[in-house]
C-alpha cells in the first residue's frame, strides 16, 4: 500500500549544477570568439571547427569501445576539446593537421590517462603541441600531406601574419585597439581579445571558474612586459594569452585546487609567457606555458594545502 | 548591521518561505506514539513500565543511573500496549514504548510553578535533567551534562541559526516565545556560570532579529549576533567561530572555548521544565515541502508516527520520494512510515522526486573545485572521497578524515554528483577504531 520510498543518504537535496553544465556554458562561452573567426574566415572556420569537434566524439567512442566503456558524450567534454583544438589553430590550416591534434588531445592526453578528471595535461594543448612536433614528420614521410586540404575560396583577410611574429620581425603592428576588438590574424582563438573577455566574464559569473588563475596570469605578464620595456598592452591583446588566461589555465583538472596555489601557478604561467615571447620564437607559447605548469600542479597543491578548520593554531584557553 | 561567519560554507536556496510566516499550532494526538527509549546520545534507558500498565501525560517511562543519558516521558495519557522493538527513524529498530492514547485530553498540567532565581544551580540542573531535555537542533545530546562543565565558561551561544533549509521551527520560537526563551537564557547562563550570552540568527530571519534586539535592549550581557545565511551556519564549530572569532581546535569541547552552545527550542523547553516542570514530551516541528497541503510549524507529540503526521498535513507520499526526518542536509531519509518523532526530530520534509537528491550514476572527480572552497572544514573533499572510496585508510589520516563533521555541502553542490559525505562518513568508524588503536597500542 506505501509508495517505494527513496532512502538514500544525506544530504537529500542537490544543486543543479553538472558536469555537462558546466561544459555546455564553456561552450557558450566560447561563441563570441568562434562567431568572430567565422566573420573572417568563413567557410573555412566552419568546416575546419566540425571536423575537429567530429574528430573528438568518434574518438572518445572509439577509445572507450577499446576500454570497454561506454561513451560519455552527453556530458559535452569531448566536443569542448575538439572546439578548443580548432580554436588553436588558424582557419587555412590542412584538416589532417585538426584531425590528429584532436584525436591526441581526446584519445591520448584524455582517454588513455583515465578520462576526465585524471589527466595531467590540458587535453587540447596536449594535442596542438604534438602537432608541433608530429606534422613535420609526417610531412617527412610523404609530401602527399602537403597537399590533404580543402579551399573554399579566397577570403580577403587570410594574408595577414601574426602580430606576435610580426612584433618579433620589427615590423609596425596595428594598434592595440584595433587588436584588442578584432583582427584576424594568428590561430583562431586569438582572434578577438574582446570576445574571449566576455566569454571568460561569463564563466567567471557562473562560478565555473576561479579569477585567481586568469588574474595573476595577466597581471604577470603586464607587470613583466612594462619591467622589459614592452608595451605591456600589446602583450595583453596579442597571441593567446587571453584564451590561455581565461580557458586553457583555468581547466578544473589540470589546474590547482588550492587557492594559493591558483596564484603560484597563474604567475608561473606569466613568466613563462614573457619568457617564451621575449626569448624564443614566437610559437605557442602561452600553450607551451601552460602545459609546462600543467606537470608541477601537484607539486604546487602539496605545498599550498591550507590547514584545516580544527588545526590547532595556539592553545586555546578560556578568557576570564 | 553587519552580520558575521566563518570562511567556507555556500549560500543554498532556503525554501523556507512555505512555513516561515505561519504560526505554531497544535497537532491533534495520534491514537498511538511509539516513544523510542533512548533518544539521546549516551548510556541507554531502562524501561520503567510494561504492558498493561496505565501511563499519564509527563509520567517517566525510561531512565538510566548513567550521567550521560536523558530520560524519556509518556506523551500522552493511555495504555502501555508494547515495549518492544519499533521501527527506528534512522534505520532498524530501538526499543520503544507503544502507548494507546485514551480520552481527548493529553495536555501537560503543570504542578509546580517555581521561580528560578530562588533555585541553586543544583536544582537548576536537576529539573533539566529530571525533564529528560537533550540537544532539540539535532545533535540529542543530553542537556544538563551540557551545562555542567568542569572549566569556567564565559559565554552562552544560543543558535538561531537555523541554518538548513526548509526548517523555519525555531524561527517560530524565537518570534512566539521570545519571554521564555530569554528567560531560558538566564537559566542557562546560571547553570554554567557566563556572564555573557550572544544569540546567533540568520538575517534571512530579520523578524526575529528586531524583536529580539528591542527586548534585550535592557538587558546587560545579553545581545544578538546576526549571522550571514549561510550553510552550515548552525553548526557548533562554524557558530562559535563566527560569533566569538574563537579557534575551535579537534577534540576541543566547547567547554574548553570557553563557550557552550544550546538550540533556541532546548533553551525554551529549559525554562518550561524549570518553572513548571514540563518534560520534554512535544516539540515543534515543522512539516514542509512543495506538496505539503497544509505546511506549518506543528507542537508535536514524542513519539508521533510519521504517517499520522502526514495524513494531518494532507500529504499523499507518492512514488519515489522522499520523506525527510529531521532537515534536508543531514536529516534521515525513512524507509518507513511507522517510526515516531523523537525529542532531536527538526522537521518533517517530503521532497518529491524531482527535488530529492536520489543515488545516481556519478563521475570520476573533475577537480572543479567546489567542496574544496565550500568546506567549513577546510578539509579536500575531493581527496577524501577518492581515498574513502577505495578505503585508504593512511591517506584518510593524512588529509585529517575524521575532522568532516558531515555538513553534506560536499555531496550538495558536486557536479559530478560524487556521494562525498556519504563516502566520508562511512569510513569513520574504521578511522575511530584505528585512531583508539593508535593510542592505546
Amino acid at each position: 500500500m506505501n509508495p517505494k520510498l527513496n532512502a538514500s543518504p544525506a544530504p537529500h537535496i542537490k544543486s543543479d549544477e553538472t558536469v555537462g553544465k558546466a561544459m555546455r556554458d564553456t561552450m557558450l562561452a566560447l561563441m563570441p570568439v568562434t562567431f568572430v573567426s567565422i566573420y573572417f574566415f568563413r567557410m573555412y572556420a566552419v568546416f575546419f571547427i566540425a571536423v575537429c569537434m567530429g574528430t573528438a566524439a568518434l574518438t572518445e567512442i572509439a577509445f572507450r569501445k577499446f576500454q570497454n566503456r561506454r561513451h560519455n558524450l552527453g556530458d559535452g567534454s569531448a566536443i569542448l576539446t575538439g572546439l578548443f583544438v580548432a580554436l588553436c589553430y588558424s582557419a587555412t590550416t590542412a584538416w589532417w593537421k585538426g584531425v590528429l591534434a584532436t584525436v591526441i588531445a581526446v584519445g591520448i592526453a584524455k582517454e588513455l590517462m583515465g578520462g576526465l578528471g585524471w589527466n595531467r595535461f590540458n587535453p587540447a594543448l596536449f594535442g596542438r603541441v604534438s602537432m608541433i612536433l608530429l606534422a613535420p614528420w609526417f610531412v617527412n614521410v610523404s609530401t602527399e600531406f602537403m597537399r590533404w586540404n580543402v579551399n573554399f575560396g579566397p577570403v580577403d583577410v587570410m594574408t595577414h601574419a601574426t602580430p606576435l611574429a610580426m612584433m618579433h620581425q620589427g615590423l609596425e603592428l596595428p594598434g592595440a585597439g584595433s587588436l584588442f576588438l578584432a583582427y584576424p590574424g594568428g590561430a583562431m582563438g586569438e582572434v578577438s581579445p574582446l570576445a574571449l573577455i566576455l566569454g571568460g566574464l561569463f564563466l567567471l559569473y557562473r562560478g565555473h571558474i576561479n579569477w585567481r588563475i586568469p588574474v595573476s596570469i595577466v597581471l604577470t605578464v603586464f607587470v613583466l612586459a612594462l619591467l622589459t620595456g614592452h608595451n605591456p598592452f600589446l602583450h595583453m591583446v596579442t597571441g593567446g594569452l587571453m584564451l590561455g588566461a581565461f580557458f586553457m589555465a583555468t581547466d578544473w583538472v589540470t589546474s590547482p585546487i588550492t587557492e594559493k596555489g591558483k596564484i603560484v601557478f597563474g604567475v608561473a604561467i606569466g613568466i613563462l609567457i614573457v619568457v617564451f615571447r621575449i626569448g624564443l620564437a614566437p610559437t605557442e607559447g602561452v600553450a607551451f606555458s601552460i602545459l609546462i605548469m600543467n606537470a608541477f600542479v601537484p607539486a604546487i597543491e602539496n605545498a599550498t594545502k591550507r590547514k584545516p578548520f580544527s588545526e590547532p593554531k595556539k592553545i586555546a584557553m578560556p578568557t576570564q | 548591521m553587519k552580520a558575521k561567519t566563518f570562511k567556507g560554507g555556500a549560500h543554498i536556496p532556503h525554501y523556507k518561505s512555505w512555513t516561515e510566516h505561519i504560526e505554531i499550532e497544535k497537532m491533534a494526538v495520534a491514537p498511538y506514539v511509539i516513544i523510542p527509549l533512548s533518544q539521546h546520545i549516551g548510556a541507554p534507558n531502562e524501561p520503567l513500565v510494561k504492558k498493561g500498565d496505565k501511563v499519564k501525560v509527563g509520567q517517566k517511562i525510561g531512565d538510566s543511573t548513567e550521567f550521560i543519558s536523558a530520560p524519556v516521558h509518556a506523551s500522552a495519557n493511555g495504555v502501555v500496549t508494547d515495549v518492544d522493538y519499533f521501527p527506528y527513524y534512522a534505520g532498524g529498530e530501538a526499543l520503544s514504548v507503544r502507548i494507546e492514547s485514551e480520552g481527548d485530553e493529553h495536555e501537560f498540567h503543570p504542578t509546580v510553578q517555581r521561580d528560578p532565581e530562588s533555585m541553586s544551580v543544583e536544582e537548576l540542573r536537576s529539573a533539566i535533567r529530571e525533564a529528560g531535555l537533550v540537544g532539540m537542533g539535532g545533535a540529542a545530546f543530553p542537556t544538563h551534562a551540557n551545562i555542567s562543565p568542569k572549566t569556567p565558561v564565559d559565554s552562552l551561544l544560543l543558535n538561531g541559526a537555523e541554518c538548513e533549509p526548509f526548517l523555519t521551527c525555531d524561527h517560530r520560537l524565537m518570534l512566539e516565545k521570545s519571554e521564555e526563551l530569554i528567560a531560558g537564557a538566564k537559566i542557562m547562563m546560571r547553570c554554567i556560570g557566563a556572564e555573557k550570552c550572544y544569540i546567533g540568527i540568520e538575517v534571512n530571519k530579520p523578524d526575529a532579529i528586531d524583536k529580539l534586539q528591542k527586548m534585550l535592549e535592557n538587558e546587560p550581557g545579553m545581545e544578538v549576533v546576526p549571522l550571514e545565511v549561510k550553510y552550515p551556519q548552525g553548526y557548533k564549530s562554524t557558530l562559535i567561530k563566527a560569533i566569538t572569532g574563537r579557534d575551535v581546535p579537534r577534540g576541543a569541547r566547547s567547554a574548553d572555548l570557553g563557550c557552550v552552545v544550546r538550540n533556541v527550542g532546548t533553551t525554551i523547553a529549559g525554562y518550561e521544565a524549570v518553572v513548571y516542570g514540563k518534560p520534554l514530551i512535544e516539540r515543534v516541528v515543522t512539516v514542509s515541502g512543495p506538496k505539503v497541503g497544509k505546511p506549518g510549524n506543528y507542537i508535536v507529540k514524542i513519539g508521533t508516527p510519521v504517517d499520522f503526521i502526514l495524513q494531518q498535513c494532507d500529504v499523499v507520499p507518492e512514488e519515489g520520494c522522499k520523506i525527510v526526518m529531521g532537515g534536508p542536509m543531514t536529516g534521515k531519509a525513512l524507509t518507513t512510515l511507522e517510526p515516531g518523532i523523537v525529542k532531536s526530530a527538526t522537521g518533517i520534509l517530503v521532497l518529491p522526486p524531482d527535488m530529492a537528491s536520489a543515488e545516481v550514476p556519478y563521475t570520476d572527480c573533475v577537480r572543479c573545485g567546489k567542496c574544496v572552497e565550500y568546506c567549513p572544514m577546510h578539509l579536500y573533499p575531493n581527496q577524501l572521497s577518492i581515498y574513502a572510496e577505495a578505503e585508504l585508510y593512511d591517506l584518510l589520516e593524512k588529509w585529517n578524515a575524521s575532522d568532516c563533521m558531515d555538513c553534506g555541502i560536499c555531496s550538495y553542490v558536486c557536479p559530478g554528483h560524487r556521494p562525498i559525505a556519504d563516502f566520508v562518513r562511512k569510513i569513520q568508524p574504521e578511522l575511530k577504531e584505528r585512531s583508539r588503536a593508535g593510542k592505546t597500542g
